[in-house]
């Protein structure tokens, strides 16, 4: 099942990525990916703002998938970065839970219904609304101060792969 | 004394926190723990319960050092907003001092700032 097509962009770039990592999915490995995410777009693309933004993108959706992943052998993490010079994609593969699975199915469909902002703003409040609720923030967030679009697509063996697309 | 300059400070590895003054709080460095509400949601209700024993107008939380925080940590700051838009009895003004060089501060506190503008207020500084 895929809930969003991957984009024409994606199809577009190239065949090597830019960065690829694989990794066990372990909390204490987010904060160095992220700081490295950020050297990367800031030196190879020389905007702070871009750094910014990849930071966010990574932070939340290798958050979602070290929380979710099962615990499996085979639930090593697979991070990609790639750009056709116009667009970047960051793209996160993982083998998460099946009860994760029908849940993250609902909410990217669901917050996909908004405009990125709109969809942020809607999680503010469902947030304040439902104090003892999980705040389910990272996703809209992603899409709203990543300036990004969100796709996931189901891959052979259980595995999910979540990608993340914007402009440069 | 006030009850707020008592409220003990917890010890949080990458954020440092400093009660600056009786309605003065100060966070820098990070937050991107997995929990971090395990952490500072109980400062934080300290602190807005101190407010509200104290009757103070205004409570100021400097975050424009935060460079960066996860969900789970923005989720804390609404929870903060929130209880004080709830409370019937005593309010005050929650200001969030934020960094206008710092992305996050200013998408969520706009986003917060839509939801709670009658308690909440945002001071920018550079």
């Amino acid at each position: 099942m895929e809930i969003a097509e991957k984009s024409p962009i994606s199809q577009k770039l190239a065949p090597h990525p830019l960065v690829f990592m694989r990794f066990r999915p372990a909390w204490a490995y987010i904060d160095g990916i992220r700081e490295f995410g950020r050297f990367f777009c800031q030196t190879t693309f020389g905007t702070r703002e871009l750094a910014d933004r990849a930071c966010v993108v990574l932070q939340e959706t290798l958050e979602n998938a070290v929380k979710y992943s099962s615990n499996s052998p085979d639930s090593e993490l697979e991070l990609s970065i790639e750009s056709d010079g116009s667009n970047i994609e960051f793209s996160v593969s993982s083998l998460p839970d099946a009860a994760h699975l029908s849940s993250l199915r609902e909410e990217l469909s669901g917050i996909q219904t908004l405009d990125p902002e709109q969809a942020y703003l809607a999680a503010f409040v469902r947030a304040s609304n439902e104090p003892e609720a999980s705040a389910r923030l990272g996703l809209a967030r992603i899409r709203y101060e990543g300036g990004v679009e969100l796709s996931m697509k189901e891959e052979t063996g259980g595995r999910i792969r979540i990608t993340a697309t914007g402009k440069l | 004394m006030s009850e707020f300059s008592t409220v003990r400070v917890p010890k949080v590895d990458t954020i440092a926190i400093q009660l600056t003054g009786p309605n003065q709080v100060k966070l820098s460095g990070t937050i991107t723990q997995k929990d971090p509400a395990s952490d500072l949601a109980g400062f934080f209700k300290a602190l807005h319960t101190a407010a509200i024993v104290d009757k103070l107008g205004e409570v100021r939380a400097d975050v424009s050092g935060l460079t960066f925080v996860n969900s789970s940590a923005i989720r804390l700051f609404v929870d903060w907003a929130t209880w004080v838009k709830n409370e019937r009895g005593h309010r005050y003004t929650l200001r969030f001092v934020t960094s206008r060089n710092v992305t996050w501060q200013k998408t969520a506190f706009l986003a917060l700032m839509s939801l709670t503008k009658d308690v909440l207020a945002i001071e920018h500084v550079s």
